[in-house]
């Protein structure tokens, strides 16, 4: 538990670091001496500073360790699709081309489709949403995530909207 | 910038069949989504608002919870079923019910469909309180009088096109409803224009009220006003 404690303090003076390190080929001494709970740490804190691409619409995907895409939809569009009451989300196993129809949500009886922001193999769907779609309001970039999927095709990133972009574009919207 | 007012098509359909109506609101949302696609930003294609009636018909959402003996039973009344991909549960479509159909591009309006549902269910309001009724929307979708609904809505968007819509009972045949939940909601019940009033009122008569209704709350410009089908009554 102490151990725990010493290395906390540790990392948040690193928090600025360590996305440098991670990016870095070479390892510092911290890291190999401690490796599970540094890399634990580290792995917690490169998630949470894992840029979000954005589609232009409103869908989100996060890039996590072992390139496997995390996708969501953004606060933008959870606020104007209202209470959602169900989600259609689909097998995993599916094979979706970027811009595919991957499923839909329903809320106040509207159904609004998805789409894929990228092309690959869905390995993961948030089972929680079955129970609970209302994550997607509460917590739409954390605990409302839809489904994680392969990236067959990591160029395809580049097209998406990185948050700045994103911001304009839905001020551009807005108007 | 600041463009006109959106343009919508009024095309009423007469009675049709829940199929053929589905058909044709795809070819208007295939207009839209072909249009907004295009490479060169040309004059958007008129939105649609389809106007009908259907022969007796249970509809249900994209949610499945409806098992295929409950569907059978409901077919044996003499009723078609049909699955859909529209949000809400289980309806009936029938004869004397005014069902509309807006085909909108939603970029022309306002892009949330939490706005777009809140508006199609004040315009109902609108409509019934030109009838001298008093309709509200409470936490079920929907528009009411009391305890009992007399408009149902299920919307389904894709790409920001809107496509189902909502259903007015005007002088349906309440009792197809009683073979059901309407829309899963337990304990309610189901009214008509006809039933507020104790007089007959047909969709013919409501369509003038709803159009009038429609344009004011959409602040838009309503042009065709084609018939597609063979007219109603």
């Amino acid at each position: 538990m102490a151990a725990c404690g010493i290395l906390r303090r540790l990392s948040s003076n690193f928090s600025t670091a360590l996305p440098l390190l991670t990016r870095s080929a070479t390892l510092s001494p911290l890291r190999l001496a401690s490796k599970h709970y540094v890399q634990r740490t580290l792995a917690t804190s490169s998630r949470l500073s894992a840029a979000l691409k954005f589609t232009d619409k409103h869908e989100w995907i996060r890039v996590e360790e072992g390139g496997v895409g995390t996708v969501g939809i953004s606060n933008f569009a959870q606020e104007a699709l209202g209470d959602v009451v169900y989600c259609g989300l689909p097998e995993v196993g599916t094979q979706l081309a970027q811009q595919d129809e991957f499923g839909a949500l329903e809320s106040v009886k509207a159904a609004s489709e998805l789409y894929s922001p990228l092309t690959g193999e869905v390995v993961e769907v948030n089972e929680l949403l079955a129970d609970s779609p209302g994550l997607v309001n509460k917590s739409c970039y954390k605990d409302g995530w839809l489904m994680k999927m392969t990236i067959a095709n990591p160029a395809e990133l580049d097209a998406l909207m990185d948050e700045t972009a994103y911001e304009r574009y839905i001020r551009s919207i807005e108007d | 910038m600041q463009r006109g007012r959106p343009v919508v098509e009024v095309v009423r359909l007469g009675l049709v069949s829940y199929q053929e109506a589905l058909r044709l609101q795809q070819s208007y949302v295939g207009r839209q989504r072909v249009a907004a696609a295009g490479p060169v930003p040309g004059p958007a294609p008129p939105h649609a608002l389809l106007l009908c009636e259907h022969p007796p018909v249970y509809t249900t959402g994209l949610r499945q919870p409806y098992p295929p003996h409950l569907l059978d039973r409901l077919r044996l009344l003499g009723a078609e079923v049909h699955r859909t991909d529209r949000g809400g549960l289980i309806t009936f479509h029938g004869p004397g019910q005014l069902v509309c159909y807006p085909v909108l591009h939603l970029a022309s309006f306002r892009k949330s469909l939490h706005w777009y549902v809140g508006e199609l269910e004040q315009t109902v309001i609108s409509v019934c309180s030109r009838f001298g009724i008093e309709a509200s929307t409470t936490r079920h979708t929907g528009v009411w009088v009391g305890d009992n609904k007399i408009c149902a809505i299920g919307i389904h968007c894709g790409r920001y096109v809107t496509s189902h819509g909502f259903a007015l009972n005007c002088n349906t045949e309440l009792s197809w409803f009683g073979h059901i939940v309407p829309c899963g909601v337990e304990g309610k019940g189901v009214t008509s224009l006809s039933a507020e009033l104790q007089r007959d009122v047909t969709p013919r008569e409501a369509v003038p009220h709803l159009l009038r209704a429609f344009a004011q709350r959409f602040d838009c410009e309503l042009t065709g006003d084609r018939t597609g089908c063979a007219g109603t009554d």
